[in-house]
């Protein structure tokens, strides 16, 4: 397991009205991957499996060298955990707070959770309760971050963020991974945000792995070839087309793995390629769970 | 199992009660110093005891409740992302909750015990019948603990909770029927018959049986959070 953060292999977990099938994920240490999926997808499911808080029915799952469930208690001391559902005591200060997570993690940085304090616009002695929603988070955040955990899990940890918010929290995990064994998982509807920091991408869809690249390989694979077809010609033949839209003669292919040649093989087959137009994560997202739910073998 | 966290975790629970429990504490030592006081007024019994039972109950409730209040409040996921399992975490809340319990229950005790020595409006040999009906708060309290932790739910503890404050009248009116319990009670001194110790024995082993289910069927929980 040296160098693999957290691995899942054939993990399934079946509810009555959900299932999570046969997830295969592997996250390399030191990257940051970005789980991206709708409302009820299976990223909560997943993360709470991760995390050794619900047994998954079948596959294993290992976390920073560790079997889990079974050895959550050790695999939770080199993982700091924020989960959009997360809310701290609310009678109590942050600074009650900073105080007993330091007495339970010996590795916790107190001058890097000043730092967090102040880069958060927090105050140690305010009650959680007066505390605005994004207060919270950053506030859970800061716990997370300054017990200088090995992997960072966050479940949907930007919702609810304004953009400042967004942004900060954003800078302040890409600060995290300038220590190379530090690992992030980074769940997230926001595929702005997960196209920002992560390096890995993973998508999930209905309890189903969809796709699983590095982020450089989606967004190189995936295009829009805008065509323009003379009358009587028909589509060229191309590989890895998940979707054909806009009109007869002025087509729009969706492609998936897109490779500069394609480029005269319309040319050659007589379409005049208008434009091949690059995607950003949120259309490749989309386009993905489009083409899995309607069948298109992509 | 990790104590140095099970410690952390009932230290937490003790200082999110501490007001609540201070509270109850003077309030019960107040209202036992207002029964001596009333030099054996049968009204001031019936009040005083009232809110005895009152103050026994709902702290007990209040406390025992800490696990459904913890998931209700959403904080379960921070409790739980720190390096703790799941028998851990059951064992700090029910042996947390029932150390703060208990420090309520022995304050009342003892100064319950110590108003019947002191002051010569009651007989001593109630002494026995008033231990027998604490412990059978306890009981009720330990129960509404078993029934929060393994179910979870608010409904199941508040449901409970309010058939073993029922239950606490029918336990009392039955047991001072006993022919035993109810000869010594206006004895002078204090004597302990074999009902009152059977009826003892009989607590502390209904306790011990709830806390074991308790445990054991956390062990078999697979799901969480």
């Amino acid at each position: 397991m040296t160098g693999v953060a957290v691995q899942f292999s054939g993990v399934s977990k079946k509810y009555p009205h959900f299932t999570l099938q046969d997830v295969d994920l592997e996250l390399p240490t030191g990257s940051i991957m970005g789980f991206v999926g709708a409302n009820g997808a299976g990223k909560s499911t997943t993360i709470r499996i991760l995390m050794g808080l619900i047994h998954q029915d079948c596959g294993t799952v290992h976390v920073l060298n560790h079997t889990m469930p079974a050895n959550q208690a050790a695999a939770k001391r080199d993982i700091g955990f924020v989960s959009e559902d997360m809310r701290l005591y609310a009678s109590l200060t942050l600074a009650w707070h900073m105080n007993f997570v330091s007495s339970i993690y010996p590795q916790w940085d107190r001058l890097y959770a000043e730092h967090l304090l102040r880069s958060f616009d927090l105050k140690a002695e305010r009650k959680i309760k007066g505390l605005s929603h994004g207060q919270r988070v950053k506030a859970a955040l800061l716990l997370a971050l300054a017990r200088r955990p090995r992997l960072l899990v966050l479940d949907e940890p930007t919702t609810g963020l304004d953009p400042v918010g967004r942004r900060e929290v954003l800078a302040e995990l890409v600060a995290v991974l300038a220590d190379e064994e530090r690992t992030i998982f980074f769940s997230s509807q926001n595929t702005l945000d997960v196209e920002q920091i992560s390096d890995q991408i993973t998508f999930i869809d209905r309890g189903r792995i969809i796709d699983s690249a590095n982020k450089e390989t989606f967004l190189d694979r995936w295009r829009r070839l805008r065509l323009m077809l003379p009358l009587n010609t028909a589509l060229p033949q191309l590989p890895g087309v998940i979707e054909v839209g806009g009109s007869t003669r002025l087509p729009v292919l969706t492609v998936n793995r897109f490779e500069p040649a394609m480029v005269a093989v319309c040319q050659d087959a007589g379409a005049a390629v208008q434009a091949v137009d690059a995607m950003t994560l949120e259309e490749i997202f989309i386009a993905n769970v489009q083409s899995r739910r309607e069948g298109v073998v992509a | 199992m990790n104590t140095f966290i099970v410690t952390r975790l009932i230290l937490k629970d003790w200082y999110l009660n501490r007001t609540l429990l201070v509270a109850a504490i003077v309030t019960g030592l107040l209202t036992l110093a207002g029964i001596a006081a009333s030099k054996g007024n049968s009204i001031a019994l019936i009040l005083g005891i009232i809110v005895l039972a009152t103050i026994l109950i709902g702290m007990g409730a209040v406390i025992m409740s800490s696990m459904v209040n913890e998931r209700k409040q959403q904080t379960l996921p921070f409790v739980m992302s720190l390096p703790v399992s799941y028998l851990e975490y059951t064992t700090s809340k029910l042996l947390g909750s029932l150390l703060i319990f208990s420090v309520l229950w022995l304050m009342l005790l003892l100064g319950m015990i110590a108003t019947i020595l002191i002051t010569p409006w009651f007989s001593n040999g109630l002494i026995p019948f008033v231990v027998i009906m604490l412990v059978e708060v306890l009981m009720s309290t330990c129960l509404i603990a078993a029934v929060s932790v393994t179910t979870e739910s608010q409904g199941w503890t508040i449901g409970v909770a309010q058939i073993g404050g029922l239950a606490l009248n029918a336990v009392g009116f039955s047991i001072v029927r006993l022919p035993d319990i109810s000869h010594t009670m206006r004895s002078r001194t204090i004597q302990w018959s074999t009902t009152s110790i059977v009826l003892l024995l009989a607590e502390f082993g209904t306790i011990a049986l709830m806390l074991g289910t308790a445990f054991f069927v956390q062990s078999r929980k697979r799901d969480f959070v």
